[in-house]
Order: structure tokens, then C-alpha cells, then sequence
């Protein structure tokens, strides 16, 4: 596997995760960042599941394949999008700064990642809906500085707007880039199967998720 | 842009075996007990309908079935995932009817915006396969007669 990955042709594949409470708009970034759109809320509906989209960017002289991964956000899916963390390479945390309960959240969704995901995977804390500046309960300060305590990268958007958007996926994807451990031998197999290789750590957690407290074993190169 | 065009990333992936064996046993745990919650039955639902062995597939639709009549609030999902069931067993008419009526209820849902885009680029595979085969059989059909006529007129 590792044979291919140093050929600049080959994309490297990097895959991202959107987690965070329903309806703070981890689909409509995504739509804002993929398609420029964004849907009025009445048109739009809770993810079922999750939703998926590839995104070719190039970032640092290199050329890279994002595969994204959307989850929904309603508890009732938790145990579904709980199999969808394997293999990801960066996470993004969404909160509503003008939805206070979305925030006091976050140590909930951090401790699912302390769960499903290695240390050295990306994170990054995004505050979204800045558009409501009016009705506004998250301060940015106290964001930053959560952030900064959960060892994230932090922004705040509007997917409204397109404020910040483009700059949120671009911040985790080049922090990716620089760690090269994170993609490095991985390269080729990522995409298409979504990381499928399967991993016993994460079985158990799947459903049955009381019983793990140990974390698993990292998702790259240890093999 | 370069984005490709989305897909259901559900359809194309399964479970590992032992991920779809935990959804089961706490199933089975459940149905022991004669108390089986509608998130266990729906976990387990979503993991036979997104495995590749077509009686999983099948089971998962039951199930997902089941759910759907005695659950209103849970409609949405089961109609996206019955959708998703059929798809992958190659019954895309009965995959399409269920989306449309998930299409109906939320017109802009993208997520089955897509998977009814998948599904009538299957199904059309499918019509040009068989249209091939129709062809081909055509062709040899002429190829004979004519073959016939020429011996005829010998």
C-alpha cells in the first residue's frame, strides 16, 4: 500500500467529518462549500444518516480528494453515525452561536471522538451561523478559548452568508497536509471504501457503546 | 466546480461482519424479551439493508417496513432506507416509489434527490442492457433469415 503514495499525481485522499447537534448547519456548509448554495430552512431537512460528497482541492502544490462525510445530528442516528468515524483524518465540530444548548454540547461530541478517533486527528471547532450576530449566545472569546483548550482550530461562519466557509475546510485540510503521518501509506485505500478494513476496535462500539472505555488503536500505519 | 456529483454513500458501504453481528445480537437480546425497542430494531434494519448478501437486504426491508407502520414519527427514515433496501436488490421500482414518496414529502431533500438520480441511472442500465439483448437477439435474427434466403434462392 505504502508503494504509490509518493507519486504527485496520484490525489492524496483525505476524509473529513461534520458532527455537532441538529440544525446548527453541518449540511449547509457543506452545500455552501461544495456547491456556493445554501437552502432557506424551510426547504431544507435533518440529514437522515448521513450524507456524502467528494471534493477535489489543491492545497499546498498538492493535489488532494476530500471525501466528506455528513452526519446527521439527531440522537436517534448516534449509533449509525458512530460507524462513520473510522479512517477520518479531520473532524469538524459545528456549534450555532446563537443556539447556547448546541455549544454546552461540544464536551458530549469531544468524547465521542476520544472514542472513535486517534489523537492525532485534526479538529477544528466551527461556530456557525454568525449571519444571527443579533441573537447571538456564544461569545467568540469563550469559543476560541474552548477551542484552543480541546486542542482545535477555530472559525466562525455563516453558510448564509459564505463567511469563513471556504476557510474552514481549508485550514483542517492543510493541517492534514502538514502531518504527513496522517495520510502517508494511507493514501490509496482511504477513498473508496471509506475505510472499510475492518477494525475490531470499533465494532464493539457500534451499538453497544457503554462498555468501551479504552480507546482504539490508531487508524493508519501501525500495521 | 469540482465537485462530483453526490451520491448515497449508504448504498455503496457495508457494515464489517462483527458491526452488523453487534446490531443483531442486541436485536435478538431484545426480541428475547419480548421488548424490542424501535432504535434497536432500526439499527439493525439500517445494517441488513446496506449489506451486500441479498437476504440481509431482505430482512433489513421488512423490518424497515414493520417500523414504518407503527411508527409515524420515524417515517422519513424508513422510507429512505426501504428506498436504499430495494436499490441494492435491484428492484428499482419499487426503490423509486418509495423515494417519490419521500420526494414528495420534502421536495428539496437532497439526500433523495440523489438516490432517486442513482436510481434511474441504474434502472436505465438496466432498460439499455435489456434493449441490447432484444437487439442483439434481433440481429441474429436477421442474420439467419437472410442466410435462409440466400440459400433459398441457391
Amino acid at each position: 500500500m505504502a508503494s504509490s503514495s509518493s507519486s504527485s499525481s496520484q490525489p492524496i485522499n483525505v476524509k473529513l467529518l461534520l458532527i455537532g447537534n441538529s440544525s446548527v448547519g453541518k449540511s449547509s456548509l457543506l452545500l455552501r462549500f461544495s456547491d456556493e448554495q445554501w437552502l432557506p430552512e424551510d426547504e431544507s431537512s435533518a440529514t437522515i444518516g448521513v450524507d456524502f460528497r467528494v471534493h477535489k482541492m489543491d492545497i499546498k502544490g498538492k493535489k488532494v480528494k476530500l471525501s466528506i462525510w455528513d452526519t446527521a445530528g439527531q440522537e436517534r442516528f448516534r449509533t449509525i453515525t458512530s460507524s462513520y468515524y473510522r479512517g477520518a483524518q479531520g473532524i469538524i465540530l459545528v456549534y450555532d452561536v446563537a443556539n447556547r444548548e448546541s455549544f454546552e454540547a461540544l464536551p458530549k461530541w469531544y468524547s465521542e471522538l476520544e472514542t472513535y478517533v486517534s489523537d492525532s486527528v485534526v479538529k477544528i471547532l466551527v461556530g456557525n451561523k454568525v449571519d444571527k450576530e443579533f441573537s447571538r449566545q456564544v461569545p467568540t472569546s469563550e469559543a476560541q478559548k474552548f477551542a484552543t483548550r480541546m486542542n482545535s482550530l477555530f472559525i466562525e461562519t455563516s453558510a448564509k452568508t459564505a463567511v469563513g466557509v471556504r476557510e474552514a475546510f481549508q485550514e483542517v485540510v492543510e493541517k492534514i497536509i502538514d502531518t504527513p503521518e496522517l495520510w502517508e501509506g494511507t493514501a490509496s485505500k482511504q477513498s473508496t471504501s471509506g475505510g472499510n478494513g475492518g477494525m475490531p476496535g470499533g465494532v464493539q462500539t457500534v451499538g453497544l457503546r457503554d462498555d468501551q472505555g479504552n480507546r482504539k488503536e490508531e487508524g493508519g500505519c501501525a500495521c | 466546480m469540482p465537485t462530483e456529483v453526490p451520491y448515497a454513500a449508504d448504498a455503496e458501504m457495508s457494515l464489517t461482519y462483527d458491526e452488523l453481528e453487534v446490531l443483531r445480537l442486541q436485536y435478538q437480546k431484545e426480541l428475547a424479551q419480548d421488548h424490542v425497542t424501535t432504535q434497536t430494531k432500526f439499527n439493525f434494519a439500517w445494517g441488513l439493508v446496506k449489506s451486500p448478501v441479498h437476504e440481509h437486504q431482505v430482512e433489513g426491508v421488512k423490518l424497515l417496513q414493520d417500523i414504518y407502520r407503527h411508527e409515524p414519527l420515524r417515517r422519513r427514515e424508513c422510507l429512505y432506507y426501504l428506498a436504499l433496501g430495494y436499490y441494492k436488490m435491484g428492484n428499482f421500482e419499487e426503490a423509486s416509489k418509495f423515494n417519490s414518496l419521500l420526494m414528495e414529502k420534502e421536495p428539496s431533500n437532497l439526500q433523495a434527490q440523489s438516490l432517486a438520480q442513482l436510481i434511474n441511472k441504474s434502472a436505465a442500465r438496466e432498460g439499455y442492457i435489456g434493449m441490447a439483448l432484444v437487439g442483439g437477439a434481433a440481429a441474429i435474427g436477421t442474420l439467419v433469415l437472410a442466410g435462409l434466403i440466400r440459400r433459398a434462392r441457391k
